[in-house]
């Protein structure tokens, strides 16, 4: 699967960056400052590409009870085709990402991950990420069953 | 004077060109299962992480670390703008590996080196290392002592001296374990000491090969820049299967996938053989080698995978044993416009099969027997594996 996600710094607008507070999530193991976003972050979190902009929203739905929507930060992608979702109004939308990790590998990610945007009884828009069943290569580098359906990108 | 052109962890150099925000990291390129590391950057290697090493123990050395699917389409791109560079450079130019040229250096200062290396990282994006020498073992070795991004010059007996003092004799290309061993028995562990060796003795111990090393480590060049590929003794194809298996159909299909590939080799080089072997590598038996005569000298699907399939129940002993690599190797190659041909003969399936993946794309049509390997033709990059780059000169 993937349970963390990694976007070049220099890909977000600073007017984004300070909005929600993003200096927090700067690390540098390159020549490129990155910003890792995790699901196991304290503020769970991820970029967007909706309606042509970038912007950051909650990631799946974690720990409330309350909510309406899926206890996951992930949706299979079968699952999203047999219709599941369909009552939740699903919009396909695209995760920008640099790289991904699954059990403490770390991927390329080339363009981004497929993502669907539903909101809660709140209006709230919090995004899923798409998953597959993994490629043998995928399953070998990271032993997990599941991958993130990656954009015209296969490993 | 020999020149010799060496990419910087070249693997990891040409996935930086195209994605620069890799430049700085520690970075690891995943063979064809995605389970070993098959190129590390500097950064990766500093972190204790070695060629080889199986990514679960690769992530526990350095966890910051990013791992990538290899892509030897790209890689081929890249070595033969490299290879175009140096031939502008060179009127002799050997094509020696995917990341490896030796030329005829003119000119040999530091100077016409760095012009060739700046013109190199411009122009492809991919940092080198290149080595001056009188010969090609000391070319190869003064550009591997001069990495990363350096140039080294051997002008003289100082400067050859001062290269192989105590250097490990493991360093000089040719000298793997084996030989190296048979020359500890001896004392001679490092380069100075093989050069300072008496030649007839080395030829005894190492045959022509360790002789010829002897003469070029002492700066005498006898290893000539091969701008053509010498011809073929033996031609091989196979690998590691990934996970290790005893489930027969499964190895079975990648006898008849490593044979599809073998035909396409012998097709390329035109040429057919008069034998056929068989090597099976297992996780828990000592590796098994046999080899087949044909009848007449075969180059055709049929023919080789009836031997191979023959040999496979003979070298897979024990039979419950776990097969992880496999080899299959055509030898006595000769020409097929050589071929004694047979009254009978007749178009083949193999022509058509040849014919529609010409079309369609490599392994489109392909033995139902591969039936089993789901997920390794699932998975494109399996098309094009590092030995379907032609006309290298080291294999």
């Amino acid at each position: 699967m993937c349970k963390g996600i990694s976007i070049l710094r220099a890909k977000i607008k600073q007017e984004l960056y300070e909005q929600h507070e993003l200096a927090r999530r700067v690390t540098l193991r390159g020549e490129q400052e990155e910003l890792h976003f995790m699901y196991t972050d304290p503020v769970v979190e991820l970029p967007v590409i909706h309606h042509g902009q970038l912007v950051i929203y909650e990631w799946g739905n974690r720990g409330n009870k309350e909510s309406r929507l899926p206890r996951t930060g992930w949706c299979r992608h079968e699952s999203l085709k047999a219709g599941k979702w369909r009552w939740l109004e699903p919009e396909l939308v695209e995760i920008p990402a640099d790289f991904g990790l699954e059990k403490g590998v770390w991927f390329q990610i080339v363009e981004g991950i497929e993502g669907v945007v539903v909101c809660d009884e709140h209006e709230h828009p919090h995004v899923y990420m798409i998953t597959k069943p993994a490629s043998h290569y995928f399953a070998t580098m990271t032993k997990h069953d599941r991958m993130p359906a990656l954009i015209n990108q296969e490993i | 004077m020999i020149g010799h052109v060496d990419a910087d962890c070249f693997y990891v150099s040409a996935e930086r060109v195209r994605f620069p925000h890799l430049r700085g990291m520690p970075v690891g390129v995943l063979g064809n299962h995605g389970a070993c590391i098959i190129a590390k950057s500097y950064e990766m290697k500093a972190a204790g992480v070695k060629t080889g090493t199986p990514i679960w123990e690769a992530v526990p050395l350095c966890p910051q670390g990013v791992y990538l699917k290899r892509d030897f389409t790209w890689y081929e791109v890249l070595s033969r703008k490299m290879l175009a560079i140096v031939q502008a450079a060179s009127p002799r130019v050997e094509f020696y590996s995917i990341d490896e040229q030796f030329y005829l250096a003119r000119d040999w200062t530091l100077d016409t080196a760095r012009r060739l290396q700046s013109e190199i990282l411009q122009r492809v994006g991919v940092p080198v290392s290149i080595g001056i020498a009188p010969t090609k073992t000391l070319a190869k070795l003064i550009s591997d002592t001069s990495k990363p991004f350096g140039c080294g010059i051997v002008l003289d007996q100082h400067d050859r001296q001062e290269l192989l003092a105590g250097r490990p004799i493991t360093d000089v290309s040719g000298i793997a374990k084996r030989n190296a061993a048979r020359l500890a028995e001896h004392g001679i562990t490092t380069c100075d000491q093989f050069a300072a060796a008496d030649r007839a003795f080395i030829r005894w111990l190492l045959t022509k090969t360790g002789e010829d090393l002897w003469w070029e480590l002492n700066g005498i060049s006898v290893l000539p820049i091969q701008m053509k590929r010498p011809e073929h003794k033996f031609i091989s194809r196979g690998g590691s299967i990934g996970a290790a298996s005893r489930d027969p159909a499964r190895v079975r299909a990648f006898v008849v996938r490593n044979i599809e590939r073998l035909v396409e080799a012998l097709t390329h080089y035109k040429v057919c053989c008069d034998h056929l072997i068989l090597s099976l590598l297992f996780t828990d038996a000592p590796e098994r080698t046999l080899r087949s005569s044909l009848l007449g000298s075969q180059g055709d699907f049929d023919a080789l995978l009836e031997a191979a399939l023959h040999l496979l129940p003979l070298a897979w002993q024990p039979p419950t044993a776990f097969v992880h690599y496999m080899h299959v190797i055509a030898a006595n190659l000769r020409p097929v416009a050589r071929r004694q041909r047979s009254l009978f003969e007749q178009p083949k399936l193999e022509d058509i099969k040849h014919a529609v993946n010409s079309e369609m794309g490599r392994f489109a049509l392909r033995s139902g027997a591969t039936m089993p390997l789901v997920d390794v033709y699932g998975d494109a990059a399996n098309a094009y594996d590092i030995c379907d780059i032609y006309g290298k000169s080291c294999f």
